[in-house]
């Protein structure tokens, strides 16, 4: 048992912890080599992210300079970002001069409410229709969902959220097209998002419905007489889970990269809106710190799903046995 | 099927809510109404040199003098001031019975030692010749090395605010928003969000609101949308386009302010293009400034024939309306040697072309669609006029390693509120970073120094540094600005502040 | 030549209208997109202006056909320089295995776990408003899908006997791979492409929309739509066709690439 568990869960999630390191490196190195490279005068930005466009100027810009010691060798700052990562500090803005852990804990909160609302909204809109299609394939549920799915997958996110905004907001006017504060500021946000989400999980969802429903075994099930509802939610949704799961985990990609489409648009106080920002202030530290817990977490999902698919997978569960 | 799943939103939200927890919400006070003032202005961290503009205009913090909507210094915690004959000295005496917001009150010595920390951060008073800044008992003493007239409007400037000694650490970074004035911070979460409450101990009379709230919103669309939906009380700088839409809804008054911003082409007059003044004039006379003002900012009053809005009286000169010529503009052109080449294009007699690269920066969201504008009212002419959209940082940088050749900027000339001190900055000999470049004038010169002397008729200065601006166009004005503000019919009492020092939210009350 | 599925006929002939629109669509203005007439801002659609003009007073047929045929062509360079050296590099994979493997898996894997966008974002500020960073920046996030699934399938077909007999009779690379491998390679990539490419025309206006676009007064599709923002309420059509065009454009993809994908 041991050494099988080991074998299983360890040395996947092991695997999945070296990787986070290289990560960080790789991903640090390259914010830092590219920031390096990158044309411009990184005093200058900063004097412009802190003081505005009137205030920033080459004096604003000399102040800086000192006080960041901007002026040493790349090398000597890159070894200095080093040092500090192994003592697990990222080190303080260079336009706010707050901590960027605290930063990035604030913005991360946001970010991470925000999918936490868009994810499961995009499950309750998605799995529902495709376990329905799924279950009669070629049916007209089936029809009518493939083409939404299509539709609803090429508009572009801005567009989406644009539209969004001017039924529910100018239209309507129920909810607000900006801020953060109460749960109706979620509600465009997390729509925006979990739309483009559902109409991938949906279709994901239908085709392994449509795989489990056609395979030997619900026939087996339905033959021993069970009531179908209970073929389907006893049988069905357990294998059909393992791609949806996986799916989920395949969303997070997208689930980023809509992030800083969203966070921008609705002006989300979130991790991309810091990112997207962060980049034209030149912000080194906020920089590898953002990508860096970008990332991170996306290695940790991808590990949670892999443990999530072996708990669940009956197959898996049968032979442990 | 239908009770399923609305079983099924419950449990959605129940997970939901752990996240929610999250992000940090403020303690609510049932039945506390919070004004929302909605603005497209970031700040960042509490040091006021970075954030004291909302610091300012949100009534946290307070500086020693204000400014009237002409300009002129008015006491706020400074009662009255006096400067010594030979205008070296300047004494501030201190408003009697001032506290912090924690507690402290606020003594010269505090004063003092805040204006010490502006004259050492990158702020309007770090350029003022100072020699010492020093405390009595009972003012604040600011001793210059040679006279600087306009000090007092440097001392209404938000960077100049004076904050508790406790706001500041050992190293003499600002930690925390300790003001005086008439609401505190009750939550600080840069860049975007800022909370405040009454303060009790204010000086002034108690303020009818209770509670506001300031939140930034970049897209103007988005801002206008919010004032519209009742989710912004009071909502700040709207777009052009946005004005007249919001101007037909019941629920709103939208007041237009104008503002002493102009939009300016910067120039580099050391390059091979634009050190000959006739081609300066001849970029000038191609602009169609009723055609931007009216197609882009909705109202042809904004077409700027010089630096100078009406607004700033003393400044403005009495002009016939801006027009445009191109005639004028292409037989200019040919004097100083430009003549059109065979794609159009100009070429002098060395067979260089006329291409130019301008830079410009999304802050302003009007400046690009205005460079665009330009860039095709520049090819009528003859000129090749490519568009970057950068960092607004792009300018003074190549403003100092001598690569910018245009520039289309916003200049704000009363962040100040006397329009002087920024003009010693921008048209000093050889140029500033947000004025003039490769370019010098001994009259103009004179004249801004006379004024800061001062010595001889102020009047009379400003005209001649005006009429020099105008003539010499080392900066070609575009277009000026207004300030619109969208305003709920649940306030009463709003004001605009056309220098955007203050919201006034002091004065405002609930109407209903 | 296959017969397709009515879908895929569909978004073929999508992509050959919006081709086409591209390239007569400057003919059919007659007009230069950057031509502006500030008197005309937001004219109605008309004799004139058959789609009407922007803000600036320029003819929308013109830009709208300029952007199109930018998008797709900028997309379909992407798509290329993605698709072409991720194919090989998952061939050499898969064909020499060991450490060479090793290290263009491992190399995939770490750009995998850095959001594509991210590299992009980096890219763009490097050289704001150019071509390049943005055709970089898509092109190095793009190839390792290719990567993978022709590294994962031609291992499959490498194990194949007649694959391994050829080998082993020693006839050279070149014919293993242009006559065993890309033939049981190209259908599926064909699909991933067609893919690829509507994610690529959505990515491009979505960048441009959030600012990292290209200089004025290039015409792009998802700059258009943030320059035209403004005015969404007077002249709302301006709005809304750019955006269209990026869907039409999505759709056409997306739906020649067919259901293979899922």
């Amino acid at each position: 048992m041991g050494r099988r568990f080991l074998d299983r869960f360890l040395r996947p999630v092991l695997m999945r912890l070296v990787q986070p390191l290289l990560v960080a490196l790789i991903v640090g190195a390259l914010g830092f080599a590219l920031m390096a490279v990158l044309p411009g005068d990184q005093a200058f930005r900063l004097a412009a992210a802190r003081y505005g466009p009137d205030m920033g100027d080459a004096a604003a810009a000399a102040l800086v300079r000192q006080e960041l010691g901007l002026d040493r060798p790349w090398a000597v700052q890159f070894l200095d970002w080093v040092g500090r990562l192994v003592r697990l500090d990222l080190g303080h803005s260079l336009v706010t001069g707050e901590p960027v852990l605290q930063e990035l804990t604030m913005q991360l909160g946001y970010t991470l409410a925000l999918a936490g609302v868009a994810l499961p909204l995009s499950a309750l809109l998605g799995l529902p229709l495709g376990l329905l299609a799924g279950l009669q394939p070629g049916g007209p549920v089936d029809r009518i969902m493939l083409g939404l799915s299509v539709l609803l997958r090429a508009v572009p996110a801005y567009a989406l959220g644009l539209c969004l905004v001017t039924v529910f907001s100018i239209h309507f006017g129920w909810l607000p097209p900006a801020g953060f504060e109460g749960w109706r500021e979620f509600v465009l946000p997390a729509l925006t998002l979990a739309l483009g989400l559902a109409a991938l999980s949906a279709r994901v969802a239908r085709d392994s419905v449509a795989v489990v429903a056609a395979s030997p075994f619900m026939a087996f099930a339905r033959w021993k007489g069970l009531p179908e509802r209970a073929v389907v939610l006893r049988h069905g949704l357990r294998n059909a889970a393992i791609p949806v799961i996986a799916l989920l985990g395949l969303q997070l990609v997208g689930l980023v990269e809509g992030l800083v489409i969203v966070e921008s648009l609705f002006s989300w106080p979130g991790i991309g809106h810091a990112l997207v920002h962060a980049i034209f202030a030149r912000d080194v530290p906020v920089v590898q710190g953002t990508a860096l817990a970008l990332g991170l977490i996306f290695v940790l999902v991808n590990a949670l799903v892999d443990l999530a698919c072996a708990l669940i997978d009956p197959r898996r569960a049968r032979a442990e046995t | 099927m239908f009770r399923r799943s609305l079983g099924i939103l419950g449990t959605a939200a129940l997970l939901a809510r752990p996240a929610l927890g999250h992000a940090p919400t403020a303690a609510r006070r049932p039945g506390e109404r919070v004004l929302r003032v909605v603005a497209p202005f970031e700040f960042a961290g509490p040091d006021p040199a970075r954030s004291g503009h909302v610091f300012a205009r949100m009534g946290v913090g307070e500086m020693l003098l204000g400014a009237d909507p002409e300009g002129r210094p008015v006491p706020m915690l400074a009662e009255c001031w006096s400067t010594s004959p030979d205008g070296l000295l300047h004494r501030f005496v201190l408003r009697p019975g001032v506290r912090f917001h924690d507690g402290s009150p606020l003594t010269a010595e505090a004063a003092a030692a805040s204006l010490r920390h502006a004259h050492a951060a990158a702020s309007p008073l770090s350029r003022v010749p100072v020699a010492a800044i020093e405390a009595t008992s009972d003012a604040v003493l600011i001793r210059l090395s040679r006279p600087f007239a306009p000090l007092p409007a440097v001392l209404a400037n938000y960077a100049s605010m004076i904050l508790a000694p406790a706001a500041y650490d050992e190293a003499g970074r600002v930690r925390a928003v300790i003001g005086t004035g008439p609401f505190r911070v009750e939550r600080f979460s840069p860049p975007l969000q800022l909370d405040v409450e009454r303060f009790e101990g204010w000086w002034g009379p108690r303020p009818a609101i209770g509670r506001a709230s300031y939140l930034v919103v970049s897209q103007g669309e988005a801002r206008a949308t919010m004032a519209e939906s009742g989710h912004a009380d009071l909502t700040m700088a709207l777009q052009p386009v946005t004005v007249a839409r919001l101007r037909r809804s019941p629920r709103l008054e939208v007041l237009t302010v104008p503002v002493p911003r102009t939009r300016i082409l910067k120039l580099n007059a050391a390059s091979l293009y634009f050190a000959d003044q006739r081609v300066r004039h001849a970029l000038s006379l191609a602009v169609d400034r009723q055609g931007i003002a009216t197609a882009l900012l909705r109202n042809p009053a904004m077409a700027a024939d010089q630096l100078f809005p009406p607004t700033l009286q003393g400044w403005h000169l009495p002009a016939p309306p801006p027009r445009r010529d191109l005639g004028m503009a292409r037989t200019l052109l040919a004097e100083a040697g430009w003549r059109p080449g065979p794609d159009g294009i100009l070429v002098d007699a060395e067979r260089r072309r006329f291409a130019c690269r301008c830079t410009t920066y999304i802050n302003w969201p009007e400046l690009p669609p205005i460079a665009t504008a330009l860039q095709a009212q520049f090819r009528e002419i003859g000129i090749d006029m490519s568009v970057v959209i950068g960092n607004s940082s792009d300018i003074p940088r190549g403003h100092r390693d001598g690569t910018l050749e245009m520039a289309l900027m916003a200049r704000n000339y009363a962040l100040v509120p006397d329009p002087l001190v920024t003009l010693l900055q921008d048209f000093r000999p050889g140029g500033g970073d947000w004025g003039a470049m490769g370019w010098s004038d001994a009259a103009l010169d004179a004249a801004l120094h006379a004024l800061s002397a001062p010595e001889g008729d102020p009047a009379a200065a400003r005209q001649r540094a005006a009429g020099i601006l105008r003539e010499a166009l080392p900066v070609i004005p575009i277009a000026w600005s207004e300030l619109g503000v969208a305003i709920s019919r649940d306030l009463a009492g709003v004001t605009v502040d056309p220098y955007e020092t203050s919201y006034r939210l002091h004065d405002i009350a609930w109407a209903r | 030549m296959r017969t397709l599925a009515p879908g895929r006929r569909l978004g073929l002939l999508l992509i050959v209208s919006l081709l086409g629109f591209g390239l007569l669509g400057p003919w059919l203005a007659g007009t230069d997109p950057a031509h502006q007439i500030l008197a005309h801002s937001l004219a109605p659609p008309g004799a004139d202006y058959w789609l009407g003009a922007d803000h600036l007073g320029r003819s929308m047929l013109a830009r709208l056909a300029h952007a199109t045929r930018l998008s797709l062509m900028l997309a379909a360079v992407t798509v290329a320089s993605a698709a072409i050296p991720g194919t090989l590099l998952g061939i050499l994979a898969a064909w020499r295995g060991g450490w060479v493997e090793g290290g263009l898996v491992l190399v995939a894997d770490a750009v995998l776990a850095l959001p594509g966008l991210l590299l992009v974002l980096l890219l763009a500020a490097f050289a704001p408003g150019e071509f390049l960073p943005l055709y970089l920046g898509l092109a190095l996030a793009g190839w390792v899908e290719y990567f993978r699934v022709a590294r994962a399938m031609a291992s499959g077909l490498l194990a194949r006997p007649h694959v391994e007999a050829a080998r082993l009779l020693g006839f050279g690379p070149g014919y293993v791979l242009w006559r065993l491998l890309l033939p049981g390679l190209l259908p599926t990539l064909g699909v991933l492409a067609a893919f690829g490419l509507g994610s690529a025309v959505l990515a491009i206006s979505t960048l441009s929309f959030i600012g990292l676009g290209i200089h004025p007064p290039t015409a792009e599709l998802g700059s258009m739509t943030t320059e035209l923002l403004p005015y969404a309420y007077e002249a709302p059509l301006t709005v809304l066709m750019p955006a269209a065009l990026v869907f039409m454009a999505v759709l056409g993809c997306h739906l020649l690439a067919g259901r293979g994908r899922a």
